[in-house]
């Protein structure tokens, strides 16, 4: 398969908030979910940048906490503003991925 | 576990790259524990470091730069504390001996002098011992390089010793012990900042030519005998000095 990296930008900050809202979760286990959720081709360390600026953006928040080995672990939770862009983000998606079976399909959309 | 020396080496060229673009100190340290911690389990679950940081290690770094904002107020405060380190260093040594004056050249000399030092040192610091970190000929070759940067450093006040200048300022002996004060407060203040005792150690190595060259009687001063027992003195001192910095930075490092 090509590659999918161009395809995925935009569509992996969604999937990251989706994954988030389920519950408090990590960096490691962020990439481990998406990876058993089929995302297998990307370099999980592209969940890093995203994360960075999705919490400068204030749609998610942070916590350090002790993990039982190494470094500190950081928790992400989902804010209010994550939620309500977690929405948006679904609506955005059903509509852009009905267009993408409509034209592999040949269908059109009733007006 | 252990960090493998690839992902070590990572981390590394990492923060010495935020660093050198000028990112929030502590923004750097959680990133790369975040990306520590996630290097461990990955390594553990027996991944390799490319599926974590990809085919091009610089380009991802770029990406994680690129997504953290500049620290301009950080940065207002290293350009200057910088520029203060440079001109402390240079006015100890003659503070303390009494003698600290003020010529155009030397003005010219501290600054040409200044910011070649920090091009020097910064190329150093972030270019090459990254790229050195795990080889012991890395460490002779930045070794050396601080040597010869230094060494020219000292050539160049020695050959400023001879020219014929004329001073524009000439300091009294009160003016004197405030410029050694101002010099402490300023290593002090930067080793506090930067939490390093290098500011410290170094000045008190420069300082003691100067110190001895004011407080010694000068039969003693010149005694070859002596000399030679106070360089052999310094030198175990800074051997053993940089043995307990190595050990101690070994015991961090692989926490």
């Amino acid at each position: 398969m090509a590659d999918t990296t161009q395809m995925l930008k935009g569509i992996l900050d969604g999937c990251l908030l989706a994954i988030i809202n389920e519950g408090e979760t990590y960096g490691y286990e962020l990439a481990a979910k998406l990876e058993s959720y089929g995302f297998q081709s990307f370099s999980e360390g592209t969940i890093y940048p995203l994360l960075l600026r999705m919490q400068r953006e204030k749609l998610v928040t942070a916590t350090l906490r002790k993990s039982t080995a190494g470094p500190k672990r950081k928790y992400y939770t989902l804010t209010e503003k994550g939620r309500h862009e977690l929405g948006e983000f679904i609506q955005r998606w059903e509509q852009l991925s009905a267009s993408v079976e409509h034209v592999l399909n040949k269908g059109e959309i009733d007006r | 576990m252990m960090l493998s020396k690839q992902s070590e080496q990572f981390l590394i060229e990492l923060r010495m790259y935020l660093i050198s673009k000028g990112k929030n100190d502590e923004e750097i340290n959680e990133i790369t524990e975040e990306l520590e911690d996630h290097l461990l389990e990955a390594q553990a679950a027996g991944k390799d470091i490319s599926h974590i940081i990809g085919k091009s290690p610089k380009e991802y770094m770029k990406s994680i730069g690129n997504s953290m904002k500049t620290d301009f107020r950080q940065m207002m405060v290293i350009i200057p504390m910088m520029i203060f380190l440079v001109a402390a260093y240079f006015s100890i040594g003659p503070a303390i001996e009494g003698k600290f004056a003020l010529s155009g050249t030397i003005l010219w000399l501290a600054f040409a002098g200044g910011v070649m030092g920090i091009l020097a040192y910064g190329i150093l610091l972030f270019k090459v011992i990254p790229k050195f970190y795990h080889s012991v000929w890395g460490y002779v070759i930045a070794g050396v390089i601080a040597l010869l940067v230094t060494g020219a450093g000292v050539v160049l006040l020695l050959w400023y010793r001879d020219q014929e200048a004329t001073t524009v300022f000439v300091a009294s002996s009160l003016q004197n012990n405030l410029i050694v004060a101002a010099c402490i407060i300023i290593f002090i203040a930067s080793a506090l900042y930067s939490k390093s005792w290098v500011s410290i150690v170094i000045p008190i190595f420069v300082a003691i030519g100067p110190l001895a060259n004011r407080f010694l009687p000068k039969e003693i001063n010149e005694d070859p005998v002596f000399m030679i027992m106070t360089v052999i003195v310094l030198v175990l001192v800074s051997a053993l000095g940089s043995y307990f910095i190595w050990r101690k930075y070994r015991k961090t490092s692989s926490q």
